[in-house]
């Protein structure tokens, strides 16, 4: 989780909403990857939820664009993809072949508590205060996230006790 | 555009519509992704991009971009990539495969490369394993390391990649790792921008028949930036010192950059052209060369 070039400093409102937009949807792309990945990989549980995830991060994204569009139109923006890793999008290190929709879950309710901490640690850099607004109402909204992950997971029926690896099989002379 | 009247280029740009089949979890991902920003930040469209892979897991990588790709024959990356800056030495020519494709059979064709300096930035998915054939030992494997095929430990020494493009005289030497996105994308933007040829090694895990030790986990135990550490990437014997260290730290940045790049191939290449140009004789009279006065 980073961020590249940008100054927080003197982030405007613009760019502030346009970073929000980026961040959602590099997570949507990632839980894209991984539902297409579950699906190669015969897992369509862990497929199910993540493109679950797909269509929560994309209406989150459509609901920040509104709001940009609405109050700064088409003005350019200064900032870009290549300034953002992983914010919000789980790591590619969090899937695995064969992965249970609970191991999904986890995955992805790491990410919500990653994109939390780092709206909580841009919140002390940022000097204007509709963009601070912005941030906390950003990083509420992962709580909620959070919220809405974990009431999937209880959904689950609880683990068998077998492992992921019980499923793999282990490398065989050829 | 940009307010300089250049193109501006996304990552998505250099993204193909074709989904990778690596295994989840694979170190691929986060390499294929650092390639795209690199790429992005360098800003040259994808058509005048050739990028050419050997054989492997991480030679498939060319097909998910949307630059020229040639997956290859096992080993023969290099050649290849070097015929293509031969023929149109305007396209920025990227090589990338794994350790075995590159330091086993391939390994012969490094030094050529090396020697010649051409332009071209070599990416080595470096996981320690031929996983694409279910797990044998490959020439960074270390030693005693147990496969399937390996079964009461390797007898050998590991191939040192950095050390060995190092002693070979690469005019920029760099080591990255999926553990740290940012730095690994700027380090092959960093390759690509230096004039000649560039060897970049990427610890990239293999999930599925890779030691624990060599998984994200593993591997963030022991990273180290050589930017953290003070490292001058300028000497090129200290740079040496480090490289040693391979198997046991993993240096993260650049370990050598020439700081006087030498002139290219291509360069002595077209300075050959020009030199001779003024007595060669023009296309429909070549015949005559070989025709006794």
């Amino acid at each position: 989780m980073a961020t590249r070039g940008i100054d927080y400093a003197n982030l405007s409102l613009k760019d502030a909403l346009d970073l929000a937009i980026l961040i959602e949807d590099e997570a949507q792309e990632r839980y894209e990857e991984f539902a297409v990945q579950m699906d190669q990989h015969r897992t369509p549980e862990a497929a199910k939820f993540f493109r679950y995830m797909v269509e929560n991060e994309a209406k989150h994204g459509r609901e920040l664009s509104a709001r940009r569009v609405a109050r700064f139109g088409s003005a350019p923006s200064a900032v870009s993809r290549t300034m953002i890793y992983d914010i919000e999008a789980p790591d590619y290190d969090a899937a695995r072949a064969f992965m249970s929709a609970r191991k999904a879950m986890e995955a992805a309710l790491a990410s919500e508590v990653k994109a939390h901490a780092f709206f909580v640690s841009a919140l002390p850099t940022l000097q204007d205060a509709e963009v601070r607004a912005l941030f906390e109402e950003l990083r509420d909204e992962e709580l909620e996230h959070q919220q809405l992950v974990q009431a999937e997971l209880y959904k689950l029926r609880p683990e068998s006790g077998l492992s992921d690896d019980d499923f793999v099989d282990e490398p065989a002379a050829q | 555009m940009s307010a300089t009247g250049t193109l501006d280029f996304q990552p998505k740009d250099y993204k193909s519509d074709l989904k990778p089949i690596w295994c989840p979890g694979c170190g691929d991902f986060s390499v294929v992704q650092g390639i795209y920003r690199a790429l992005a930040a360098i800003g040259r469209p994808p058509h005048e991009i050739a990028f050419v892979s050997g054989i492997g897991c991480s030679s498939r990588i060319p097909g998910y971009t949307t630059a020229y790709g040639f997956n290859s024959v096992h080993g023969r990356a290099l050649p290849i990539a070097q015929g293509i800056k031969l023929a149109n030495p305007d396209l920025l020519v990227l090589a990338a495969g794994g350790d075995g494709d590159g330091f086993s059979i391939g390994g012969g064709h490094i030094a050529h490369l090396i020697r010649r300096n051409m332009d071209i930035t070599y990416i080595v998915m470096d996981n320690q394993i031929y996983g694409l054939t279910k797990g044998q030992l490959s020439p960074t494997s270390q030693k005693g390391r147990t496969t399937c095929t390996s079964r009461y430990g390797s007898l050998e020494e590991p191939v040192n990649p950095l050390l060995y493009v190092l002693a070979y005289g690469a005019g920029f030497v760099a080591q990255a790792s999926p553990t740290d996105l940012v730095g690994m994308a700027a380090v092959i933007e960093e390759a690509i921008r230096y004039p000649g040829f560039a060897f970049v090694n990427i610890q990239s895990p293999c999930v599925t028949y890779g030691e624990e030790a060599q998984q994200i986990k593993g591997l963030k135990a022991i990273q180290e930036s050589l930017a953290s550490l003070g490292h001058n990437p300028a000497d090129r014997l200290a740079a040496m010192d480090l490289a040693q260290q391979y198997g046991e730290k993993m240096h993260l940045g650049v370990f050598y950059r020439n700081p006087e790049p030498p002139p290219t191939y291509g360069d002595l290449v077209k300075e050959r052209q020009a030199l001779l140009s003024k007595d060669a004789l023009p296309r429909e009279r070549i015949l005559d060369l070989f025709i006794k006065k």
